[in-house]
């Protein structure tokens, strides 16, 4: 139950980062309340799809602890650079998984902690620059080195920005994993 | 059939024939030449007759093929009407048919013809649309090549993008070779930082071993100098003891005299409660005489009262008895009687209040007996007391025997106390005097065995500790140098990894980074590559029509106007335009030359130069006038055309009055008043 809560907010959280910085147009999202909070989840079919390909293949991995970061980067389709990264490491506790007692930490309070890092991706907003041109999106998983590649899942670089500013948001911990956050964007000009 | 195939072994035995007869001719001719004519004759004649053969067969041939020929015609000629019979009929049917046919076509003709009038007015609105497409191709061309334009920017925008990824690729991999080389430098100094650490822990445990072993040193010394600092002390206090050893000899003594002393105390302590009680009964006894002596002084009052009011009694009843009113009398009877018990009450209580005054002046009497006994008996007492202090060689009174007693038990309760805690001391202070003694015997022969060590060395193994302390405190203050520095070092190192971890980087040993193949971004990048194909493809397509259209014959100026070649129409319409507006110039050249000529005319022939100032208004200025300014103003009334005239006043219709009066107000003619001005101005002129 914990690890899918652990899924479901990188889930939500990755919906609420592309509503919120307009990849796609307001209208393709819907409101759906979870954690006492009104969260935007996506319409597109395709956007579904591809989301739930890459989250299903997160579990697994999640499950093996072989997961180190999930990085969600925003690239300008014009200039092809990349503008954008929200950046989740994850750190798991392997001997936990391996131990079927129950630890102390309760499910509420675990929702309290996604709801403040919902929030605090909404509030982000207000001092990242603008997107003005159109933009697309891409999931980067950063695993072991001597994990096997699935089939459809190839090797890529890292996407890393060109003179980035990084500022590090909150992090939540469920009983296995603790997920920290962070945020780079690409220094404009006027800064 | 027969007949043919006869007819043509007719003609190739005739051919056949012929052949032969001609062979031999030339034979005979050629080879033989010489031979007589006779042979010659009879071949003539041979040949003749072969010929009239040839001729008869030939007839009787062409008889045949003309017998032949004859019954073909007839059969052909049977086969001919009845062909005909059958055409005459097939063409009836044709005929009736085609006026069927006939029929329908009118119909379609008619309805031909209105397809057409559909048609032409559909032609007229094609026409329209072909224009109103003209117009859009026109803007379409606009449009192409704007796109033109916009392909040429994006096609720069990308040689410039290819450029900047170039550099940016470059500055990628030099970046990367850097980091590695960084990353082996970190290595390197990580190791460094290992070896320098296990050399500063070996370091820092000597460190610690020589402080602990100082520690001890200073430790043992100054339990040294405690102890001798206690010993003192306790010789002080053993000196202490005796003296009180001295002083306690004396106790069995004291304590005699202290009974003695508690027993008197006892006494005189009853004798002050009786004194404090015997004090407190004087004083109520004098309250109680006050109080009787005050009651004495009421009831005094009282009687005089009573004596009063037995005299008013005595008058009233006097008066009463006078003048005989018994109610009075009842009434001061009846106060008389009221106060008579309250009398008898005042009386009992003075009494009362005597007996008492007369016990309490017994009891005072008995008390001040008692005080003075009392008083007497203190007094023998304070000369017991004075007698004891006497013999004590004291001369000092009893309160301040008993604070000396008192001060005595004190010191004694304090020696007692002190006397067991110094012996728990003393009892302490021996054992860890013997410990310490142990002690400082194990550090002395510590300290004899190192000497030893040292003196056992030669003088060089001394210098040379010393120079190996000197030697390890410099490498000590160095390594501490070096550790602070790598310390920095290593922050600034995991200050630059944090960084890279918050950009993103990884460390390909241990990570790699996967995503799915099929993600948002390279989707949109295809499209995005999709669209720009396509854009080029229009582009291309666009400029391949403008260069048919360029070709087709128009004329480009400025890359965006294409004038596509005018129609017939159009050049006709520019001609006639070009036409009318001649027309239009000649003909305002010749109105404007007919109008010279005739204000001319008018001028020179009437003698006044008509202007149109304003639109009915008209300025007549004489031929004869004195001054430029002079000039008649006219004005036309009423409709246009009718010729109504009314002349407005200027300064030189003022100088004319007269002719004004005369003519246009009597006569109402214009033209005389105006020739009669023009007579005028005339003889003004030529008399002047």
């Amino acid at each position: 139950m914990k690890r899918v809560l652990c899924l479901l907010s990188v889930a939500f959280g990755i919906n609420s980062i592309l509503y919120q910085r307009g990849i796609y147009p307001a209208e393709t999202f819907t409101r759906v309340t979870q954690y006492d909070m009104s969260l935007q989840l996506t319409t597109d079919a395709m956007l579904k799809n591809y989301l739930t390909n890459v989250i299903s293949q997160l579990k697994e991995w999640l499950f093996d602890c072989t997961v180190q970061k999930l990085v969600v980067v925003i690239t300008c389709l014009e200039t092809n650079e990349v503008l954008e990264r929200w950046q989740f490491d994850i750190e798991c506790d392997k001997t936990a998984k391996e131990s079927s007692a129950p630890r102390e930490k309760s499910i509420k309070a675990i929702q309290e902690e996604i709801r403040s890092v919902i929030r605090q991706i909404t509030a982000t907003v207000t001092f990242l620059p603008l997107l003005e041109t159109a933009c697309a999106f891409d999931l980067l998983i950063y695993t072991d080195k001597d994990l096997e590649v699935p089939e459809q899942w190839e090797e890529s670089g890292p996407q890393l920005i060109d003179q980035s500013e990084e500022v590090r948001l909150r992090s939540f911990t469920t009983t296995i994993h603790k997920v920290k956050s962070m945020v780079a964007y690409k220094r404009t000009n006027s800064t | 059939m027969d007949d043919m195939e006869d007819d043509t072994t007719i003609f190739s035995t005739l051919k056949s024939f012929k052949s032969l007869i001609s062979c031999p001719d030339r034979s005979l001719l050629e080879t033989e030449p010489a031979y007589g004519r006779s042979d010659l004759q009879k071949l003539y004649t041979k040949r003749v007759e072969l010929e009239e053969a040839a001729e008869r067969v030939r007839s009787h041939t062409s008889m045949l093929q003309l017998t032949q020929e004859k019954q073909q015609m007839e059969l052909s000629h049977k086969r001919a009407r009845i062909e005909l019979e059958k055409e005459a009929h097939s063409s009836t049917r044709d005929l009736q048919r085609e006026i069927d046919r006939n029929r329908e076509l009118l119909l379609k003709i008619r309805r031909l013809e209105e397809r057409e009038e559909k048609a032409n007015q559909a032609l007229n609105e094609q026409t329209e649309n072909n224009k109103v497409l003209k117009r859009n191709l026109e803007e379409l061309h606009k449009k192409a090549n704007e796109k033109d334009r916009k392909l040429t920017e994006a096609d720069q925008m990308i040689s410039e993008l290819n450029d900047e990824t170039r550099r940016l690729n470059q500055k990628i991999q030099i970046q990367e070779s850097k980091f590695s080389t960084q990353n082996l430098e970190i290595q390197a100094l990580q190791e460094q930082l290992d070896v320098q650490r296990k050399k500063y822990q070996d370091v820092s445990q000597r460190y610690h071993n020589l402080q602990s072993s100082h520690s001890i040193s200073t430790e043992s010394e100054l339990k040294m100098k405690e102890l001798e600092r206690r010993l003192a002390l306790q010789e002080q206090d053993s000196v202490i003891v005796k003296n009180m050893k001295s002083e306690m000899a004396r106790l069995p003594e004291l304590e005699r005299e202290i009974k003695r002393l508690r027993e008197e105390n006892t006494f005189l302590r009853e004798t002050k409660e009786n004194n404090s009680l015997l004090k407190e009964e004087t004083e109520g006894l004098r309250r109680k005489l006050e109080r009787v002596e005050r009651v004495m002084e009421e009831k005094l009052k009282a009687e005089l009262e009573k004596e009063k009011l037995e005299q008013e009694l005595q008058a009233w009843e006097n008066i009463g008895q006078a003048a005989g009113l018994n109610i009075s009398i009842r009434s001061v009877e009846k106060a008389r009687a009221e106060l008579l018990p309250e009398i008898a009450q005042l009386r009992a209580k003075a009494q009362e209040e005597q007996k008492k005054r007369e016990n309490q002046d017994s009891l005072v009497r008995r008390l001040q007996k008692r005080v003075l006994l009392l008083t007497k008996e203190r007094d023998g007492m304070r000369a017991i007391l004075e007698s004891y202090d006497s013999e004590l060689a004291t001369s000092e009174y009893s309160p301040q025997l008993m604070l000396r007693v008192k001060e005595a038990e004190d010191m004694l309760q304090k020696v007692q106390a002190h006397n067991t805690e110094m012996e728990t001391q003393l009892s302490k202070a021996q054992e860890e005097a013997g410990t310490f003694k142990l002690q400082v015997q194990m550090v002395t022969s510590e300290l004899e065995a190192l000497k030893e060590q040292q003196v056992s060395n030669t003088e060089k193994n001394v210098l040379a500790t010393a120079e190996e302390v000197s030697s390890l405190r410099q490498k000590i203050e160095e390594l501490e140098t070096e550790r602070q520095q790598l310390e920095e070092q290593n922050n600034i190192l995991e200050m630059r990894l944090e960084r890279h971890n918050l950009q993103g980087d990884y460390d390909p040993v241990k990570t790699k980074v996967i995503h799915l193949q099929m993600n948002p971004t390279s989707i949109a990048k295809q499209q995005r590559a999709e669209d720009v194909e396509q854009l080029r493809l229009e582009c291309q397509l666009l400029r391949d029509r403008i260069r048919k259209i360029e070709a087709g014959g128009g004329v480009t100026t400025d890359d965006t106007t294409l004038i596509i070649p005018p129609s017939q129409e159009i050049l006709d319409l520019r001609k006639q335009m070009e036409s009318a507006e001649l027309k239009n110039q000649r003909l305002k050249e010749v109105f404007q030359k007919k109008i010279q000529e005739f204000r001319t005319a008018c001028y020179v022939l009437t003698g006044y130069q008509i202007d149109i100032t304003m639109e009915n208004q008209y300025r007549l200025t004489s031929v004869y006038a004195e001054h430029m300014e002079d000039s008649l103003l006219f004005k036309s009334t009423g409709p246009v055309g009718s010729g109504s005239m009314q002349l407005l006043e200027t300064d030189f219709s003022r100088t004319l009055t007269g002719l004004v009066d005369l003519h246009l107000f009597h006569q109402k003619s214009i033209p005389v008043f105006l020739s009669a001005v023009t007579i005028e101005l005339f003889s003004r002129q030529t008399v002047t």
